[in-house]
């Protein structure tokens, strides 16, 4: 039976949901129909992760001098140095739907959905679109033990921000995975460690009581269905949706014969790190292993990771030379030793980038490494921190995807360049190409080898 | 159109404190309905008119009173684009933004109004799921286990009033699976190892006359019902009896066999989530009992009905309203309601971030930082106050000002007290009339979370009390307006001379003029809260003067201001703790009950038990809307068959 027989989706009918997001129905419906649809050219499997920095960058100092191969990194962007050829910096690209609202949430939280959010303390939360790495989960996340892992390093926003009018859940989340539901993330990296430790290895012996467990809970939860309102019962599928995924993650762990799947790499168990990191840049080490190590171990293609929410607060007095919050020091006024600032909190978070892609680098497969074989994109929703702008959005994409993407270059685009272009080029890198995704108008020129 | 949700409006924000001369607490701006189609046809007549208006929406469908009832979902969206800035467009002549606050004060009113003159209705009451905090404290009542196995989901976000536990925030991501799969696995297993949990659950056992089945049956009819927190049939037991047979079957111990079952049963929608039978009537009706018990229970415990409660419901007692109010009373002094104490007590002040994302800079506290002891003092100072007004059932104005609080030895030293008892143990203590500690704002736990790390903020503290306190947050700020920074250049100069020169700015001064003053007067407290009377060298300036002319000079005075405004601040409580009883967003028909509970509140002096009990006793909270049709708006249909009427209906 080839992947495409026995799919009850058309191909069209894929391609026009895409960047809309639907609800499970059509996850359901779809996912076998894709299952097998893998890239047969590289013998390493590709991989794609998101780093997201809130609160945006001193413009001054992140856009790199010239462009195409001869560019000079900026000075925000030093850190790259010796990563250079392994990087395209895409200069111009922009968020539209984030074009409009007050303050960060309409901004930050779309940054890869590329949609305008509905304002709301909660009801009627709504993104209008699903997050670009999610339609990519969505599509193959079921090659491997876990479709995707959401990470960060702050704990889920408290509160509602009755200032701007939005709930801080919409902060907290650039991973969608409908329009009306952000992925939970993980914070803590033992917890992280042990949830891959238990989805790559050796499958335990009450995974088929659990299994059968799982199974019964879908049973019975007819009964409840049929006695709740129609909203109610979304809330409820809603919930027999993940069991059933994982009810059938669990089956194809179990039964060798039908899972393609190996671990590409052993995770011991005895390495955990600690639940208690020393200091933030411990933590976001620490987070950043772990997405390395999924990626290693491949037991998931897709990752994302959250510096912190939107209007992060973070303090960044560690650092010599500032003396502020990161949120406080993004509203710089122009002040000269504020911006100042700002640039070395940018520069931080693109020295961490900096860690990973080394990192990733360093874990050899085959002839190449894990590296060249994953997208790695650096991302602040806004450009200015001071003024919220969506235009010219600071986006760094790094590793070769397998041999698709064509690294070592600065490109400026026109300006105002839909940064869903961008997406369109990495899904399609990535193996789970969409001809639209929000408002691309195609690929990104010069993205692709 | 079934409830318009109040989203960024809140139910006061007609009234800005101070915002212009007379009596801020008024609700009525001088408006009218034909001055308000003045603003309309002047700022938005140009593109909404005519056979083909923008947006689909012609001006026509709001140009008559009857409008405000019959497209009040129209009328809501234009109050939510107007007072946002989203509406007129750029480029088109705009009004100032005064005049958005007076239309949009106006708007908001008519609506009320209107939705008022229906009488008051349930509203909705969606199915959710427990939050992370209530199912550890569900799995703790329900097997006796000491372990806080919520801690393995993920966090949830807040929602509506500002509470994690609100419908419409809980969502649900595919790790929920796993961990509630685990959860359940760590539960039992934890619980099936410590006797007196096992007394709890395990209350069978076979042996002699006693069949493994038999055992199994009498544990599961025992546990379902709690679990499910209603009763369960045969069809119901026999799902989690043949998981025991099976398990039975494939040769496993009674034991594991049994805890197989449970395990199911701690993953089941039925357990995880709080669903409520729907009323296929048009018309709202009371609660059925069992519904009832786990509304009471999850508002006052966080947690599920004990037995006392599921008794009362079964014997169909619980709606009786003086049964209701002592158990209220009961649930009250139960040890268990110290977890909606603090639920709702952090997360409406917002403490609940201090020592997460909000921490006072470690170089310049060194010894706070260094001292989790004293973290914990602070960060439960507010808890522990707000318990003893509630456990008291003191007023609570106590809030805004207080001559006693509650205090360690840590806290005493901090805020430079020396008051019998100073213990590590948190107690009540009487203040000194010049202690500056009465009340929330004098606490360093509110005094840090309005701050930076690194210095304090009038901005954050004033933009706090009007938001946490006064429930008036002021709107965002004008789109490219730079923020207001502390002096870093070369030449230093007071964040109030900053402030000063930004108010110079009309865009500013709209709304920092009443959010800086309220700051400034606290500016004797640092940014852990401490009592200064120096900054930098310069004796602490702590004057603010409101645009009405308001002036004060420190906390002491501020609190005299806000005491003067209480009226606000009780509404602004009770929108807060409605909303967490009824664990949503509150709506414009909810608005309506709220005013009658601030009436019962003021009636009683303030009583903390006061606003508790009215807020069970309200309709939203004990009746249920009918499914089958959206609320009457039409005042006949609410007449018609006028919901029966109970002792307490408020």
């Amino acid at each position: 039976m080839t992947a495409m027989q026995n799919s009850r989706l058309s191909r069209r009918t894929l391609l026009r949901g895409a960047g809309v997001g639907l609800g499970l129905p059509w996850l359901e419906a779809m996912v076998p129909s894709f299952a097998t649809a893998a890239t047969k050219s590289s013998p390493n499997p590709v991989r794609m992760a998101v780093l997201y920095m809130p609160n945006g960058v001193n413009t001054s100092m992140w856009t790199p001098e010239g462009e195409g191969r001869g560019f000079k990194l900026s000075p925000t962007l030093a850190p790259l140095e010796d990563l250079k050829s392994e990087i395209i910096v895409a200069s111009n690209l922009w968020n539209k739907g984030a074009d409009t609202g007050d303050g960060h949430y309409v901004k930050e939280s779309s940054i890869l959905t590329c949609t305008t959010i509905s304002k709301t303390l909660g009801v009627d939360l709504n993104m209008h679109g699903i997050s670009m790495d999610q339609l990519a989960a969505q599509r193959v996340g079921d090659r491997t033990p876990l479709p995707s892992i959401e990470l960060g390093i702050e704990p889920e926003a408290t509160g509602v921000d009755g200032n701007v009018g939005y709930t801080r859940v919409y902060g907290c989340h650039i991973a969608w995975s409908s329009p009306t539901t952000p992925l939970a993330r993980e914070i803590n990296p033992r917890s992280v460690y042990e949830r891959l430790f238990r989805a790559s290895g050796p499958q335990e012996s009450s995974a088929k009581q659990d299994t059968l467990l799982l199974d019964r809970v879908l049973g019975q939860a007819k009964k409840l269905r049929s006695q709740l309102g129609t909203s109610d019962r979304v809330r409820i599928d809603e919930y027999l949706g993940i069991v059933r995924s994982l009810e059938s993650r669990m089956e194809r762990a179990s039964n060798v014969t039908k899972s393609a799947w190996k671990s590409r790499a052993s995770i011991d168990s005895a390495a955990k790190p600690t639940d208690a990191p020393k200091d933030h840049t411990e933590h976001v080490h620490l987070m950043l292993d772990m997405i390395a190590l999924a990626f290693q171990s491949d037991t998931t293609r897709i990752g994302t990771f959250m510096f912190g929410n939107a209007v992060s607060g973070q303090n960044f007095r560690f650092l010599e030379g500032v003396t502020n919050t990161h949120h406080e020091v993004s509203h710089h006024s122009k002040d000269p030793e504020k911006l100042k600032q700002y640039h070395l909190i940018n520069r931080w978070h693109i020295e961490q980038y900096a860690y990973l892609l080394r990192k990733l680098k360093e874990m050899k497969e085959g002839e190449t490494s894990v590296l060249d074989s994953s997208m790695v994109l650096f991302a602040s929703a806004l450009s200015d921190g001071n003024s919220h702008n969506p235009h010219k959005l600071p986006l760094v994409l790094a590793g070769r995807g397998g041999g698709r993407i064509a690294t070592g270059q600065h490109i400026a685009y026109a300006e105002d360049t839909a940064a869903a272009n961008l997406y369109v080029s990495m899904l399609d890198a990535f193996g789970t190409p969409v001809e639209r995704f929000a408002d691309s108008t195609g690929p990104l020129p010069g993205v692709l080898a | 159109m079934a409830f318009i949700q109040i989203s960024s409006l809140r139910l006061a924000a007609a009234v800005f404190i101070g915002a212009s001369s007379g009596n801020a607490q008024s609700l009525k701006p001088a408006y009218s309905f034909d001055e308000a189609q003045v603003f309309l046809k002047t700022y938005c007549r140009t593109c909404h008119q005519g056979k083909s208006p923008a947006a689909g929406f012609n001006l026509a469908r709001i140009a008559t009173t009857d409008s405000l009832r019959d497209h009040g979902q129209n009328w809501n969206s234009v109050l939510n684009r107007v007072r946002n800035g989203e509406m007129p467009p750029k480029g088109t002549p705009a009004p100032l933004s005064e005049q958005r606050e007076v239309f949009a004060a106006w708007v908001h009113e008519a609506l009320r109004t209107e939705a008022c003159a229906d009488g008051i209705s349930p509203g909705p009451a969606p199915v959710r799921r427990l939050n992370r905090t209530e199912y550890s404290a569900t799995v703790r009542d329900l097997l006796n286990v000491h372990l806080d196995t919520g801690r393995m989901l993920p966090a949830d976000g807040a929602g509506g009033e500002g509470f994690d536990n609100a419908a419409e925030t809980l969502f649900l991501s595919p790790i929920h699976a796993e961990k509630y799969l685990d959860a359940a696995k760590m539960a039992l297993e934890y619980a099936a190892k410590d006797p007196r949990s096992r007394a709890k659950f395990m209350i069978a056992s076979p042996g002699p006359g006693v069949s493994p089945e038999q055992a199994a049956r009498k544990i599961l009819s025992e546990f379902l019902p709690r679990a499910f927190r209603r009763p369960v049939d045969e069809s119901d037991l026999q799902v989690y009896l043949a998981l025991f047979d099976s398990a039975q079957k494939s040769k496993q111990p009674f034991d594991d066999s049994i805890l197989f079952a449970l395990k199911a049963v701690l993953i089941s929608p039925q357990f995880l989530f709080r669903a409520e039978t729907p009323n296929p009537a048009q018309q709202p009706r009371l609660l059925d009992d069992y519904a009832l018990a786990s509304r009471l229970s999850y508002f006052l415990w966080g947690s599920t009905p004990d037995g006392l409660l599921l008794a009362l419901a079964e014997a169909g007692k619980l709606q009786d309203p003086e049964v209701l109010k002592g158990q209220v009373a009961r649930m009250l002094r139960n040890t268990k309601s110290f977890d909606f104490v603090q639920s709702f007590t952090e997360q409406w002040l917002g403490t609940r971030a201090l020592g997460q994302s909000i921490r006072p800079d470690a170089k310049l506290f060194p010894a706070y930082s260094a001292d989790e002891e004293l973290q914990g003092d602070v960060r439960y100072q507010p808890v522990l106050f707000f318990r003893e007004i509630v456990a008291n059932d003191l007023s609570l104005l106590n809030l805004l000002d207080s001559n006693f609080t509650i205090t360690t030895k840590k806290l005493q030293k901090l805020y430079g007290l020396n008051i019998k008892p100073a213990t590590s143990a948190p107690k009540r203590i009487d203040l000194p009339p010049d202690s500056h500690r009465g009340g929330l704002l004098g606490m360093s736990a509110i005094l840090a979370v309005s701050s930076h790390p690194q210095r304090t903020s009038p901005v954050l503290r004033g933009k706090w009390i009007l938001d946490a306190i006064l429930g008036t947050p002021p709107p965002p700020p004008p789109p490219n307006v730079p923020t207001l920074e502390e002096p870093t250049g070369a030449a230093p100069r007071t964040v109030r001379e900053l402030l000063t020169q930004h108010r110079a700015n009309p865009a500013c001064a709209s709304c920092h003029s009443r959010i800086d003053p309220l700051g400034f007067a606290l500016e004797n407290y640092d940014a852990l809260g401490r009592w200064r009377t120096e900054e930098s060298g310069k004796p602490v300036d702590s004057k603010g003067e409101l645009p009405d002319g308001t002036k004060f000079d420190g906390p002491d005075q501020l609190k005299t201001v806000l005491l003067e405004k209480k009226g606000l601040f009780i509404r602004n409580l009770t929108n807060k703790m409605l909303g967490y009883a009824l664990g949503r967003g509150l709506t414009l028909k909810d608005s309506c009950v709220v005013d009658n509970i601030v009436a019962e509140v003021e009636r009683n002096n303030y009583s903390a038990h006061t606003l508790i009990d009215s807020v069970v006793m309200s309709m939203p909270f004990r009746y249920q809307t009918g499914t089958s049709a959206p609320v009457p708006r039409s005042p006949s249909k609410v007449s018609a068959q006028p919901v029966p009427k109970k002792v307490g209906d408020l």
